[in-house]
């Protein structure tokens, strides 16, 4: 059969894949912290490795086996269940795998990417491309991600926490099935970096604390008029944790909550938003409506009590 | 035109060699009736007439081979393992092309594989992905090659090709969306055994 003259650029594309599987796949180790199969991570500092954080089942008598097939112990430094991310330590001390090189641009759409896994002594891939990229969102349990980046790739048992990979054999992401249901996300390198560092420091991802629960409300059309502005919908607070920030300021079972520094809310996301790590300490206004007539509330933030389990 | 093909890079080089690839292993790539039911694939394995599938695709004794070219004949089963889900065909023609083969063992994840087949009837459609597992060496299905690519029934019996369309294996179920494929070296045991155990079947032209 003649040699044909593009058999050379299939294989050359084919090799580069395989070479970045390769070289990413000594980073990916294998994480041994729940029952049925493994899970993966990815050492992103020297005896650093991220993993994610709804595969981490247990605190303790957590293992890896690292790419050469080798067993390693490892601590848990922290975890961040907003953005589905847990940071381990190798027990030792010693250096382990190396860290792999991060991808500084943007992911773009339309980028060829391989999802890799260790979800056994194997690495195991999954080839798509980069499907959407958006700004900066909020995850459901209020964690901030720099960059929306959904993938069109198959993600499979046990690749939560696996890397991202560019053509070149940099990690582009964090890959989690625990932050959107349906769609293959990652948490951009960046975003992961971000929260490595403040598990590192502190062993969890400081967020700001009111202590009420709240559910969104259509205002009643003489409230919307005395309001003013145009507001239609606003949170009414269904729970108030006691001794809490909230229950100190005053804040009563069935205020409505419409505003939070002069900024209007009307979704829970609204007030998680404006409770980032930096709110600590501070005071912040709240604008309720109790018995139909709009009143201001003065609040120091608290510091969100830590998961606990 | 050499010259010209040679010009080509990005995306139009990479459309060109799949095609090539595909075209090629649709060359080597039969259909497989045995029934009433749908069809399934199978690859010629050698130029007498040799047509490798999988167990559950060839049921009974005969089946039907649709050739590339459009030529329908019979074809005997000739040894069938449903442990390893592999079954020989001796097709009543000769000459035809037969596949060229690698040994699915030096495969490394990330590369990319090709996959002929006639997913839910479709004749001759293929399929890009890459590997997602090499074979590991051990027993049954769980240590065959594994592959992040589509498949549908209709690609069993059918190629799975390395970037150069060479076949390293052929396709035989899919399991959690991975397709997985019975390796070249388990099929040539098959074969090697097949022929030992039953000489004048396999051999039969």
């Amino acid at each position: 059969m003649p040699a044909s003259s593009t058999d050379g650029f299939l294989a050359a594309l084919s090799n580069d894949l395989a070479a970045a599987a390769d070289t990413v796949g000594r980073s990916v180790v294998a994480i041994h912290a729940r029952r049925r199969i493994p899970a993966s991570g990815v050492v992103w500092q020297p005896g650093v490795v991220v993993a994610a954080h709804h595969t981490i089942q247990r605190d303790g008598d957590i293992t890896l086996t690292l790419h050469d097939g080798a067993t390693a112990s490892a601590t848990l430094a922290g975890r961040d269940p907003s953005t589905d991310l847990a940071v381990l330590r190798l027990a030792d001390g010693t250096g382990g795998p190396p860290p792999a090189a991060q991808a500084a641009e943007a992911p773009r759409v339309g980028q060829v990417v391989l999802a890799l896994g260790r979800p056994g002594p194997a690495v195991t891939a999954s080839l798509g491309i980069v499907s959407a990229v958006g700004g900066e969102w909020r995850t459901w349990q209020g964690g901030t991600i720099d960059r929306f980046v959904r993938l069109d790739l198959a993600v499979y048992d046990g690749f939560s926490g696996g890397a991202l990979v560019d053509a070149a054999g940099r990690v582009v992401g964090v890959n989690s099935s625990g932050l959107a249901r349906a769609a293959a996300l990652t948490v951009p390198a960046s975003t992961v970096s971000r929260v490595v560092g403040q598990l590192l420091a502190h062993g969890h991802v400081a967020r700001g604390w009111l202590g009420v629960a709240t559910q969104p409300v259509r205002l009643p059309p003489a409230l919307q008029r005395s309001l003013g502005a145009g507001q239609e919908g606003g949170l009414v607070v269904v729970n108030v944790e006691p001794d809490s920030p909230a229950d100190r300021g005053g804040v009563l079972i069935g205020d409505i909550l419409v505003a939070l520094d002069d900024h209007a809310v009307s979704d829970p996301g609204d007030v998680l938003a404006a409770l980032g790590g930096e709110r600590i300490g501070q005071p912040i206004v709240l604008k309720v409506a109790r018995g139909g007539r709009a009143q201001q509330l003065t609040v120091t933030v608290g510091a969100r009590p830590r998961a606990r389990g | 035109m050499p010259a010209a093909e040679a010009l080509l890079s990005g995306v139009p080089a990479l459309e060109a060699a799949l095609g090539e690839v595909a075209a090629r292993l649709g060359a080597v790539t039969v259909q497989v009736h045995a029934g009433g039911r749908s069809a399934g694939a199978g690859v010629v394995w050698l130029r007498s007439g040799l047509v490798v599938t999988n167990a559950h695709v060839a049921a009974g004794p005969a089946v039907e081979v649709v050739l590339p070219d459009g030529r329908a004949v019979r074809a005997m089963v000739t040894a069938r393992d449903p442990r390893r889900d592999l079954a020989a065909l001796s097709v009543a023609a000769s000459e035809l092309p037969a596949a060229l083969r690698a040994d699915a063992r030096g495969l490394r994840p990330g590369e990319l594989v090709i996959a002929v087949g006639h997913p839910l009837g479709v004749a001759y459609a293929a399929a890009l992905g890459v590997v997602h597992r090499a074979p590991t060496g051990a027993a049954g299905p769980a240590g065959w090659l594994h592959a992040d690519i589509r498949l549908a029934p209709g690609n069993s019996g059918g190629p799975l090709a390395d970037s150069a369309g060479r076949v390293v294996g052929i396709n035989a179920m899919i399991v959690g969306g991975l397709g997985i494929a019975v390796p070249t070296h388990v099929i040539e045991r098959f074969l090697h055994e097949a022929e030992g155990g039953g000489r004048g079947g396999a051999r039969a032209a």
